[in-house]
């Protein structure tokens, strides 16, 4: 998965968890990121991860006046506390 | 002489005389010392930076004019027929040894091998014994270290620190010298429960285990016989554990690369047999019931018969799981020790725990991360009473898929660190219970001033020392 996969694949996947169209999502970034372990810094219930510091990005939408953060490598996506709880996605 | 002056005169004679008498017997122990070319090194020292001690030593060749050979000659003969004797043989007395009547170091002047000279001497009705005067070395006192062929050794920071890259010289497990004592055994087997491991890698290849021919196929209720030829994977419940990440590759190799067959770098263990279990998937992560049933097969593998000793576990999260606490306290009444991750969140663990690391259990170690300066890694997890050790874990070269070696980070690379040592120590001692063995590491420790109230033993592993 490239970086540009993953934010469109954010898109979707916000969109459809809001139930909102794509083009309501305003505000993107995507940065570089170092993460803690292997699971994104994000892991999800029951899930464990292998502790390397590993590289990925972080892709920030906003839908109204929410801010939301996604985070992804070349293997996954993550949703990061969303409404206090880390998706796989 | 006025009598009145008599006795000051006398007792400054004295001290006079005691002075220079001392001063002559400083300047003969100097000149003995240098002449054997070695210096003495502090007992705390000696594990640190013997290396470049030795190589460093100040030694000095015999001098034309130094002693070459020690001659006892028998009772009664004077000093004047020695001098007549020596003389005859274009020689010449260096020096008496007052404790033993008779023993002379004699310098021939002539330069003649000391052999020769001594042999000359025994021939004579008036000596007793005559020998070669010896050079005694540093290596009589301290061990050599060992230092593997591997062509990228130079850059494994974590077992022989030289300095380089903005390091510090010395902060290493010590590993050159813990080779002095084992290199490791392939009747260890250590688990490495991760991604998988590369089974194929060249580094590894020679020190992946394989079922003993005497030990039954994997039997379990659900999947039935799993015909585990190198290991077991809990993923996709199968017999294949090879890795598709690269973690659990680069944990092996830091354990178990072979070590001295110039290929790529060396693990702390050159000779081991590395048990690849697969329980996280191609991105890094799984589940508690993969792990579960990972932890079980090795279980079941050490009651076949297997000598399955330590389960090396690089990974965990902040959600405790019972069901595994459990798995691992069997595998600590099996004989196996669990060493674990603190985490890389840069939190304390006795407030925020990290697991497996943080289950209180008799065979789990956690363990933090160290920089090449003995410094806590900055992401690492700490805690003074649920993190009980630290082991190198920045940049740490390993082995990676496709043949290949990449520097890494975290405490996945530091736990291995700890395994490997654990490993070591088996194969020195292959009786060892988990209960010493677990002891014996804490107790190997080089204190820090870095980790002072962040991790119970308060040190970083040493590999001398836990194999002494």
């Amino acid at each position: 998965m490239t970086k540009e996969e993953a934010t469109e694949k954010a898109r979707q996947d916000l969109a459809k968890r809001l139930g909102i169209q794509e083009s309501q999502i305003t505000d993107q970034s995507v940065s570089d990121s170092d993460f803690p372990d292997m699971a994104l810094g994000a892991a999800s219930s029951g899930e464990m991860s292998g502790q390397m510091m590993s590289k990925g990005w972080k892709i920030h939408l906003k839908a109204g006046n929410q801010k939301y953060e996604y985070r992804a490598d070349k293997n996954q996506l993550r949703l990061y506390q969303f409404k206090g709880k880390n998706y796989k996605i | 002489m006025n009598r009145n002056n008599f006795l000051p005169h006398v007792a400054l004679a004295l001290i006079l005389i005691l002075v220079a008498a001392f001063a002559g017997q400083l300047r003969r122990w100097q000149t003995q010392w240098k002449s054997r070319g070695f210096r003495i090194i502090p007992a705390e020292e000696k594990w640190r930076e013997p290396i470049n001690n030795i190589e460093s030593a100040p030694y000095e060749p015999r001098q034309a004019n130094a002693p070459e050979v020690m001659v006892k000659f028998k009772p009664g003969v004077s000093e004047e027929a020695i001098e007549r004797i020596t003389q005859g043989l274009h020689d010449q007395v260096e020096d008496e040894i007052e404790a033993v009547p008779g023993l002379d170091a004699i310098d021939d002047l002539d330069d003649v091998d000391a052999e020769t000279v001594a042999s000359e001497y025994r021939k004579l009705p008036e000596v007793e014994y005559a020998e070669a005067v010896f050079e005694i070395e540093a290596d009589d006192f301290a061990p050599s270290p060992v230092t593997p062929s591997d062509p990228q050794f130079s850059a494994q920071w974590a077992l022989l620190n030289d300095g380089s890259r903005g390091g510090t010289k010395g902060a290493d497990i010590s590993a050159t010298y813990a080779w002095t004592v084992t290199t490791g055994s392939d009747k260890v087997v250590v688990a490495v429960l991760d991604s998988g491991v590369d089974y194929t890698h060249t580094d590894l290849a020679s020190n992946i285990w394989i079922r003993p021919n005497n030990v039954p196929a994997y039997e379990d209720r659900e999947l039935g016989t799993i015909q585990d030829f190198h290991g077991f994977n809990a993923v996709d419940d199968s017999a294949d554990p090879m890795d598709d990440n690269g973690h659990g590759t680069h944990c092996a190799g830091i354990i178990g690369a072979e070590g001295g067959n110039d290929i790529g770098i060396a693990g702390v263990n050159w000779k081991v047999q590395i048990m690849p279990l697969k329980f996280m998937n191609k991105s890094g992560y799984g589940t508690t019931k993969a792990a579960i049933e990972a932890i079980n097969y090795v279980i079941d593998r050490k009651k076949a018969g297997v000598n399955v000793r330590v389960i090396s576990a690089s990974w965990g999260s902040t959600q405790k799981s019972r069901a595994l606490e459990d798995v691992i306290r069997k595998a600590g009444e099996a004989g196996i020790l669990f060493v674990a991750a603190s985490g890389n969140a840069s939190t304390n663990n006795d407030r925020s725990p990290h697991y497996p690391s943080s289950y209180n259990l008799p065979n789990v170690i956690s363990v933090a991360a160290l920089d090449r300066n003995d410094q806590l890694a900055t992401f690492s997890n700490y805690g003074v009473k649920s993190v009980a050790i630290a082991a190198p874990g920045v940049d740490i070269l390993s082995t990676w898929l496709g043949d290949e070696y990449e520097e890494k980070s975290g405490t996945s690379m530091a736990t291995p660190v700890i395994s490997g040592v654990a490993a070591l120590i088996v194969a020195h001692n292959p009786n060892i219970s988990v209960d010493q063995l677990r002891e014996k590491i804490l107790a190997s420790v080089d204190p820090l001033d870095s980790l002072k109230g962040k991790v119970a033993t308060g040190g970083r592993i040493n590999a001398a020392k836990a194999v002494k």
